[in-house]
C-alpha cells in the first residue's frame, strides 16, 4: 500500500514541479538557467542523446528485416544492403554515445563546479556568528555530498529520464507498426515488469538505507572504541566491547540479508517475465507466421526488442530514488544560499586609512543569544565603557565567563553590540569596511590554527607581499628561529593539514610571527600562550616585549608577568567592568583583582 | 582464503546451482532456433511444446537462481561476519604500542571498506565470473555445434571485447580513484577553512581561501573530465563489438542461409547467442578487476591479522596476588616504536610503597606518562623489570593486573553511554549508590543531577558534549568506582577550574588513603597531594623529596615550579569560548 502511495507522490511532485507550483520549480529553474553559458553544450548533448536512442533502436528491427528481405526473399544484394545499415548504426550509436556521455559529463560537473564555488564564496561573506550556530560538518557537506548528490541528479538522471523514456516510447512505436496483436500480446508482460520494478525500487531504497546505516554504526563504534583503546586496555574492558561489536555485525548482516531477499527475487522474476514474453511471442506469432499473416523476421525482431524493454523500465524506477536525493541535496544548498550575509559592509562604509589604535567602548551591551531582554543573564557585556589611547596594553582579567573574550570579538568586530557602539579612532566599527579594519588587526588565539601549506606561507598569510627577509625578521622577533631551522626543509616545511606536522607550542609560535608579520595597529592575544609548554612560553615571552611595542594591544592572560606589565588592567565580572587600573593601584584598592590574586598565590603554595 | 572453509559445500553448492541456471539460459536461445524451424517449416504442433520448453527452462531457472543467490548471499554475509568478528577480536587483543603506529581511520577502513569488498566477490564477484566464463563456453560450443566456420567468425571479437573491458577497468579505476582522492583535499580544504573561519576572518583573507578553493575545484574538475573522456571512449567501443560480431552472422550467416547450408532457426539461435553474449563478456572484464581488488583487500586484511600480539598473560598465569600496591621499577627502560634514537625511559629505578602518593613532576616528553603507562603494563620495557606487589608484570594475568589499576588520564574519554554507565565502567554490576558515591568524590555528582536526565544522560561522541572539566570529573568517578589498589591521575584536574578543584581534592584525598597512588600534575595545589614528589627529566628522576625540600635543593623542580606549575592557575578562559572550541 505503502509503495503505490509513493509512486503516487513521485508522480504528483513531478506534476507540480512542470506546473511551477512547487518552491523546487523556482530552484529547477535557477539550476537549468545556470546551464545558460554552456547553451551549445547543452544542445550538442541532446543531439547525441536523440542519436543514440534511435540507433540503439534500429538493430532489431535491422535483423527482423535482414532474414524477410534478404535470407527469405533469397536476395542476397538487399541481405548485404542491410548489414552495411546494421553496421552504420551501430557505429552511429557508439558515436552518438560518445558525443552524449562526454558532453553531460561536461556540462554537468561544470555546473556544479560552479555552483560549488559559488557555495564557498557565499560562506566566506557570513559572519562568524554563523558559524557558531552551525555544525562545521554540516556545512561541509554542503560543498562535497550534497554537490555529489545534484551531479547523479543532473548527469545520470537527466540522460536515464529522457533515453529510457525514449527508448521504451521507440520500442512501443516500432512494435505497433511491425503488428499489432503481437504487440499486444508482447505489452502484456510490460505492467507486470513496471510494477515489479518500482515495488523493488522502493522496498530496496528502505534495505539498502538500513543497510548503510548498519555500517555507519559499526564504523562511528569503530572509531570510538578504537580511539579510545588507551581507556579500554587500562580497564580490561574487552570482552565488553567485542561483545557490542557482535550485536552490531549481526544487525549488519540482518539488513544486509534483506537486501539479499530482495535481489533473489527480482532480478530471476525478471528474466522469467522475458522467457515467458518469448515463449507467447513464438507461440502465437509462430503460428500467425505458419498461417501466413506475418514474417519470421517479425518474429525474431519481437525477440529482440523484447530484450531491450527490460532495462529502460529498471532505470526509470531507479530514477525516483535520485530524484529524491538530488531535490534534498537542492533544498539544503539553496537554504544556505538564500541565507543573507548578516554582516556586510554599508554602502557608505569608509576606508579609515592606517589607524592611530584609539579604541572606545561606549555603552556597549552583548549577548550571543538572539532577543535577549535587558534583564536576562544571557547577556555577554552589559552597558561598558572604556577608553584604550593609542599604544596602550590593556589586560583584560576575570573568570571563566566574564566576558573577555567577548570584549575582544566585538574589537575585531566578529559580532556587532546589540546597544552601543564599538569605535576605533573615533569610528563607528559599522562605518568602517570589515576588510580595511582587520587588516590592521592581528589576533593570536589560544591555539595557533594554521592552514596546509609552507611555514612561509603561513606566516605570510595576512601579508602575502611580505618579502623573504620580512619573514626571516618576523621569524626572529617571536624566538623561533631555532625551530624553524630544525624543520626538514626551513621554512618551506609542509605544515600539514591544521598544522599537524607541528607540535602545539610550534604551531603557536608560528602564529605570532604571522601577527606580527601583519604589522597590526591592534594586536589581540586571547590566551595565546596557555597551551604551549613552559620552554616555548619564554621563547615566547621574550619576543612579547617587541610585539606589543608601538601599538595598542588586548591581552587576555594568565600570566601575571604580562598583566602586571599592562597598562591598564580591567577587572570584568559577568559582562561588567567591575574596576581598573595599574596592577599597584588594583592591589593597594583590595577590590575583586587583589581577591583573584590572593586566590591565586593561595593556590600556588 | 582459510576463512571459506566452514562453507564450503554451500559454496559449492551455490555454483553448481549457477552454473545450472546458466544451462538453461543457454537452452532458451537453441529452443527460439528450435521453434523459428518448425514456423519455417509450417510445422505448427511442434510450437507449443517448444512454448512448453521455453517456459519450463524459464521457472526451472528460476528455481535455480533464486536458490543460488541466497546460499551466495548468505555465504558471503557469514564470511565477513566472521572476518569482522575475528579482526575486532584480534585488534582488542593487539597491545596499546600497536595503535600508536596505526591511523585509526585505515583500521576502521579495513574493517568496512576492505571486509565489503571481500564480500562482494564472495557473493557476487566469484559466481559471475564462473557464471559468466561458463555462459561464454557453453554457448560457443553450441554455436560450435550448429556451425563451426560460422562460430568462429561470430566470436571473433569476443577476445578482443574482453581485453577492451579489462584494459577499461584497469585505466578507469585509478582515474576514478584520483577523482575521490581530488574530492577529499577538496573536503580538507572547504573543512581547515570552516575551521579556521576566525583566523580568515581576523586577518580579511576571505579572497585568498576562495582562491585556493578555486584550485581544489578546477583539479577535481579536470579529473572528472579525464575520467569521463575514458569512460565516453570506452563504453561505446564496448557496445560496438559484439554488433560487429552480429553483423558478420547477418552477412556470411544470411548467405548460408540462402545457399541452403544453414537452417534460419540455427541462424535465429546464432543472432540470440550474440545479443546475449555481449552482457557476460563485458563483465568477465570488470569481475577480473573485482577479483583484483578482492585480492588486495584480503592482503591488506592479513597484513593486520597476522600481527602477533606482543603483550599477553603467558598460558597458565596467575592472577596478581593480594597486596596493597606496592610498585617498583628497576633499570626500567623504554623505546617506542618508530622513535628507537630516543629513549622514552632509560635505567630508571623507583620503588612506591603501598598507599603511598608519588606525584611525577617534569616538563612535556619527560616520561611521566610512559612510566604510569608501564605499571599497567599498558607497554612492555625494553629493560628492566616492572613489580606490582612484589610480582612481575609479566608474569600474571593481564586482566587480573589491570583491574587492580585504574587510569584517568588527560584526554578523559567517556564513550557513548550514559553518564552512570561511563562511571560503571570498570564493573558493569555497580549499583546506583555506588555510582553516586564515585561521582560525589569526584565532585561530579552536582553537575550530573543539572543535566537533561541527570545520570541517565548520553554523552560522548553521538550524545551530549561535556565540557573538558566535566569530562575529567566524570573519568575521576569512572577511575574511584573500580576501587584499584593502583590509581594513576595523569593530568586529571587539567580542565577543571581552580575552585571547583579544591573541592575535588578533598574527595580524592578521601579516595586515595589505602591506595598507591600516581598523580602527573601541572598545578602545584595538585601536587600538594603527594606525600612525595619525583622530578623527572628526558626519561630519568632528576630528584625526589617534599616540595620543600625540592625547593630547597633542586634548581630545575624551582623553575618549573615558580613557571609552568603556578601561573597557569591564575585565571581560567572562558567557559563559552571553550564549549565554542569543543564544538570546532
Amino acid at each position: 500500500m505503502n509503495d503505490v502511495r509513493n509512486i503516487g507522490r513521485l508522480f504528483a511532485s513531478l506534476w507540480r514541479l512542470i506546473r511551477g507550483e512547487d518552491q523546487r520549480g523556482r530552484k529547477v529553474r535557477w539550476l537549468v538557467a545556470q546551464l545558460r553559458p554552456y547553451r551549445g553544450r547543452v544542445a550538442l548533448m541532446f543531439v547525441g542523446l536523440l542519436l543514440a536512442t534511435a540507433a540503439g533502436l534500429a538493430p532489431p528491427y535491422l535483423a527482423g528485416k535482414a532474414i524477410d528481405s534478404g535470407i527469405l526473399a533469397d536476395d542476397v544484394g538487399a541481405l548485404d544492403l542491410i548489414v552495411v545499415a546494421f553496421v552504420a548504426v551501430s557505429i552511429l550509436y557508439a558515436a552518438a554515445t560518445y558525443l552524449q556521455t562526454y558532453m553531460v559529463g561536461w556540462v554537468g560537473t561544470r555546473v556544479l563546479q560552479d555552483l560549488r564555488q559559488r557555495v564557498f564564496a557565499h560562506l566566506q561573506s557570513m559572519s562568524i556568528g554563523f558559524f557558531t550556530k552551525r555544525s562545521p560538518g554540516v556545512l561541509i557537506s554542503r560543498m562535497t555530498n550534497d554537490i555529489e548528490a545534484l551531479n547523479q541528479l543532473v548527469t545520470s538522471g537527466v540522460v536515464t529520464m529522457f533515453s529510457s523514456t525514449l527508448t521504451l516510447l521507440g520500442v512501443v512505436v516500432i512494435m505497433l507498426l511491425l503488428d499489432v496483436q503481437l504487440a499486444l500480446i508482447a505489452f502484456l508482460t510490460f505492467p507486470l515488469l513496471a510494477i515489479a520494478s518500482v515495488v523493488f525500487r522502493i522496498a530496496s531504497q528502505g534495505a539498502y538505507r538500513a543497510t548503510r546505516e548498519r555500517i555507519a554504526a559499526i564504523t562511528a563504534y569503530l572509531q570510538e572504541s578504537l580511539s579510545g583503546v588507551r581507556v579500554v586496555r587500562s580497564f580490561g574492558q574487552e570482552p565488553r566491547h567485542l561483545d557490542a561489536m557482535t550485536e552490531l555485525n549481526e544487525e549488519n548482516r540482518a539488513a544486509n540479508l534483506r537486501t539479499v531477499y530482495l535481489n533473489a527475487s527480482y532480478f530471476p522474476a525478471v528474466e522469467l517475465l522475458a522467457a515467458v514474453g518469448t515463449a507467447a511471442i513464438l507461440l502465437y506469432g509462430g503460428s500467425q507466421a505458419i498461417d501466413g499473416e506475418i514474417q519470421i523476421g517479425v518474429i525474431v525482431a519481437f525477440v529482440g526488442y523484447l530484450a531491450t524493454f527490460f532495462d529502460p523500465i529498471q532505470q526509470l524506477s531507479q530514477l525516483y530514488t535520485t530524484y529524491q536525493q538530488g531535490m534534498a541535496a537542492l533544498d539544503k544548498i539553496f537554504d544556505l544560499l538564500d541565507t543573507e550575509p548578516d554582516m556586510v559592509d554599508a554602502p557608505d562604509a569608509i576606508d579609515p586609512g592606517t589607524l592611530r589604535g584609539e579604541i572606545e567602548l561606549d555603552g556597549v551591551w552583548f549577548s550571543y543569544a538572539e532577543g535577549a531582554e535587558p534583564g536576562d543573564s544571557a547577556w555577554a557585556l552589559r552597558d561598558v565603557d572604556l577608553h584604550v589611547p593609542p599604544g596602550q596594553t590593556l589586560a583584560l582579567v576575570g573568570a571563566t565567563g566574564a566576558g573577555k573574550s567577548t570584549f575582544a570579538k566585538l574589537v575585531a568586530r566578529f559580532y556587532d553590540p546589540q546597544q552601543g557602539r564599538v569605535l576605533v579612532d573615533g569610528h563607528d566599527l559599522r562605518g568602517i569596511r570589515q576588510g580595511a579594519l582587520r587588516r590592521q588587526l592581528g589576533i593570536v588565539p589560544q591555539e595557533g590554527f594554521l592552514f596546509s601549506g609552507s611555514v612561509r606561507e603561513n606566516i605570510a598569510f595576512g601579508r602575502p607581499e611580505a618579502s623573504g627577509e620580512g619573514i626571516e625578521a618576523a621569524i626572529a622577533a617571536v624566538g623561533a628561529t631555532e625551530f624553524v631551522g630544525a624543520l626538514p626543509d626551513g621554512v618551506e616545511t609542509e605544515v600539514g593539514e591544521r598544522g599537524v606536522q607541528l607540535s602545539a607550542g610550534q604551531r603557536q609560535l608560528v602564529a605570532f610571527a604571522r601577527a606580527l608579520l601583519a604589522e597590526p595597529r591592534i594586536l589581540i592575544l586571547d590566551e595565546a600562550t596557555s597551551n604551549v609548554d613552559v620552554r616555548t612560553e619564554k621563547t615566547i615571552e621574550k619576543g612579547l616585549e617587541r610585539l606589543l611595542r608601538g601599538r595598542t594591544a588586548i591581552v587576555i592572560a594568565h600570566r601575571l608577568s604580562t598583566i602586571r606589565r599592562a597598562g591598564k588592567i580591567v577587572v570584568l565580572e559577568a559582562g561588567k567592568i567591575a574596576e581598573q587600573g595599574t596592577h599597584e593601584e588594583l592591589i593597594a584598592a583590595g577590590g575583586p583583582y587583589s581577591k583573584l590574586y590572593g586566590a591565586w598565590s593561595d593556590s600556588a603554595a | 582464503m582459510g576463512f571459506l572453509r566452514p562453507y564450503r559445500p554451500q559454496l559449492w553448492g551455490s555454483l553448481a546451482f549457477a552454473w545450472a541456471a546458466m544451462g538453461m539460459t543457454v537452452l532458451i536461445p537453441w529452443l527460439v532456433g528450435r521453434a523459428i524451424n518448425a514456423i519455417e517449416s509450417g510445422d505448427k504442433a511442434d510450437l507449443l511444446p517448444l512454448a512448453l520448453a521455453i517456459f519450463g527452462a524459464a521457472i526451472l531457472r528460476l528455481g535455480l537462481t533464486v536458490v543460488r543467490r541466497l546460499v551466495a548471499g548468505k555465504v558471503s554475509l557469514a564470511v565477513e561476519f566472521d572476518l569482522r568478528q575475528t579482526f575486532y577480536a584480534h585488534l582488542q587483543r593487539l597491545e596499546l604500542g600497536f595503535f600508536d603506529s596505526q591511523q585509526t581511520g585505515q583500521l576502521m577502513s579495513r574493517a568496512t571498506v576492505d571486509l565489503q569488498s571481500i564480500r562482494f566477490f564472495l557473493g557476487y564477484g566469484l559466481i559471475f565470473i564462473t557464471q559468466n566464463l561458463l555462459t561464454v563456453v557453453l554457448a560457443s560450443a553450441v554455436m560450435f555445434v550448429i556451425s563451426p566456420w560460422l562460430a568462429l567468425i561470430a566470436l571473433a571479437p569476443a577476445p578482443l571485447i574482453v581485453y577492451v573491458a579489462s584494459r577499461y577497468n584497469r585505466v578507469s579505476r585509478p582515474a576514478l580513484q584520483e577523482v575521490q582522492q581530488r574530492i577529499a583535499e577538496l573536503t580538507a580544504e572547504a573543512e581547515e577553512n570552516v575551521s579556521g573561519i576566525r583566523i580568515v576572518k581576523a586577518f580579511a583573507r576571505e579572497e585568498y581561501q576562495l582562491h585556493r578553493f578555486r584550485r581544489a575545484v578546477s583539479r577535481v574538475f579536470d579529473q572528472s573530465i579525464y575520467s569521463t573522456r575514458l569512460q565516453a571512449f570506452f563504453s561505446p567501443l564496448i557496445g560496438l563489438l559484439p554488433q560487429l560480431g552480429i553483423a558478420l552472422v547477418l552477412l556470411i550467416g544470411g548467405r548460408e542461409v540462402i545457399a541452403g547450408d544453414l537452417s534460419l532457426g540455427d541462424f535465429t539461435a546464432f543472432y540470440t547467442y550474440l545479443v546475449m553474449l555481449a552482457g557476460p563478456m563485458r563483465m568477465l572484464g570488470v569481475t577480473m578487476g573485482m577479483a583484483q581488488r578482492a585480492i588486495a583487500s584480503g592482503n591488506r586484511l592479513f597484513e593486520i591479522l597476522d600481527r602477533e600480539p606482543r603483550i599477553e598473560s603467558p598460558p597458565g598465569a596467575p592472577p596478581l596476588p593480594a597486596g596493597g600496591g606496592r610498585v617498583e621499577l628497576r633499570g626500567v627502560g623504554l623505546h617506542y616504536e618508530g622513535a628507537e634514537d630516543v629513549p622514552a625511559l632509560s635505567d630508571l629505578d623507583l620503588e612506591v610503597e603501598a598507599g603511598r602518593t608519588v606525584a611525577l613532576v617534569g616538563p612535556s616528553g619527560s616520561g611521566k606518562t610512559s612510566l604510569v603507562a608501564l605499571v599497567a603494563r599498558l607497554y612492555d620495557p625494553g629493560a628492566g623489570t616492572v613489580l606490582v606487589d612484589g610480582v612481575d608484570v609479566r608474569e600474571v594475568d593481564v586482566a587480573s593486573l589491570r583491574s587492580e589499576i585504574a587510569f584517568v588520564a588527560d584526554d578523559s574519554f567517556l564513550f557513548t553511554a550514559t553518564v552512570a554507565e561511563n562511571i560503571a565502567y570498570a564493573d558493569l554490576g555497580a549499583s546506583r549508590e555506588e555510582i553516586e558515591a564515585a561521582a560525589r568524590r569526584a565532585e561530579a555528582d552536582g553537575f550530573i543531577r543539572e543535566l537533561p536526565d541527570g545520570y541517565e544522560t548520553r554523552v560522548g561522541e553521538r550524545g551530549l558534549t561535556l565540557s573538558g572539566g566535566q569530562r575529567q570529573r566524570v573519568a575521576i568517578a569512572r577511575a574511584l568506582l573500580a576501587d584499584p589498589r593502583v590509581l594513576i591521575l595523569d593530568d586529571a584536574t587539567s580542565s577543571v577550574d581552580a575552585t571547583t578543584e579544591a573541592a575535588i581534592k578533598a574527595g580524592l584525598r578521601e579516595a586515595m588513603a589505602g591506595r598507591t597512588t600516581f598523580i602527573i600534575a601541572h598545578r602545584l595545589s595538585t601536587v600538594s597531594l603527594a606525600d612525595e614528589i619525583v622530578v623527572m627529566d628526558g626519561g630519568r628522576i632528576v630528584d625526589r623529596g617534599s616540595h620543600a625540600e625540592l625547593m630547597e635543593g633542586c634548581g630545575f623542580y624551582r623553575e618549573i615550579a615558580e613557571h609552568g606549575l603556578a601561573d597557569s592557575v591564575f585565571l581560567q578562559r572562558d567557559l563559552e569560548e571553550r564549549e565554542e572550541m569543543a564544538r570546532l
